[in-house]
């Protein structure tokens, strides 16, 4: 792995480290809950389409 | 002064799983939610939780009340088939019925690595959450022996800085020597 990228992860990992939770978790929370809404209305738009559902199932590995 | 509720997608839908799950059994969350509630800045879409293996018609009553709760399982409606799945250790998926996302991914606990991490379950403070974790050396083991992805990887490198020089270094090393016997 290159090393610019471990060293991203450090850089992160020390400032959640280093300060208090109301600084990084507003962040965290709205990267995370940002991700699944956006899913979550994509596959609620494709099971509307003609074989919307088993495509979900494809996507998910549920077959 | 009133409490933010800082508490995202992932963890209210935890908190609503797990609630029902410890009326029935041990658990462990594991995996990628483990370093994300530490502040690991990535996104995922289900949270992988081990519990206690259970015989059929107790996972009968717990697949029951998760129902009851308002949860369904992508793989079946049965609560019999559904424990095919995880007798042969294959995780099943559950959802809050109409969504898609988030996912509880459900497995059994598999060998005694598993049970080991059972048995030693804590509550982690620094999550600032009230869920049951193996320990941090145990999880760092499992992402940079067993899983060793990129994302593992730097999930451990992230928990690695958290804790420092709290770590069992020893400990890491004996759950490694645990993985490689029984999992490699």
């Amino acid at each position: 792995m290159k090393k610019k990228e471990f060293d991203e992860v450090e850089v992160w990992a020390n400032f959640v480290k280093t300060h208090k939770r109301e600084e990084w978790k507003p962040q965290l929370k709205d990267l995370i809950d940002s991700q699944i809404i956006i899913a979550n209305r994509f596959y609620k738009n494709l099971e509307k389409t003609p074989q919307g559902k088993e495509k979900i199932r494809k996507l998910m590995n549920l077959n | 002064m009133e409490k933010v509720d800082d508490r995202t997608i992932l963890e209210k839908f935890t908190e609503d799983f797990v609630k029902v799950l410890e009326r029935h059994a041990k658990y462990i969350i594991v995996s990628g939610f483990v370093a994300i509630l530490h502040g690991r800045s990535r996104g995922t879409e289900d949270i992988d939780i081990i519990t206690e293996k259970l015989q059929p018609e107790k996972f009968a009553l717990l697949h029951e009340d998760l129902i009851k709760s308002g949860f369904e399982c992508l793989q079946s409606r049965s609560s019999e088939e559904i424990y095919t799945y995880l007798k042969d250790n294959t995780s099943v998926r559950y959802v809050k019925k109409g969504t898609y996302l988030p996912q509880m991914e459900l497995k059994f606990a598999r060998d005694q690595i598993d049970n080991y991490q059972i048995t030693t379950r804590k509550k982690l403070p620094l999550t600032g959450t009230d869920f049951f974790f193996p320990s941090i050396e145990s999880a760092i083991a499992f992402k940079e022996e067993l899983l060793k992805s990129n994302k593992d990887l730097k999930d451990a490198q992230h928990l690695r800085v958290i804790y420092g020089k709290k770590l069992d270094e020893l400990e890491i090393e004996r759950v490694k020597t645990e993985i490689k016997k029984l999992r490699l």
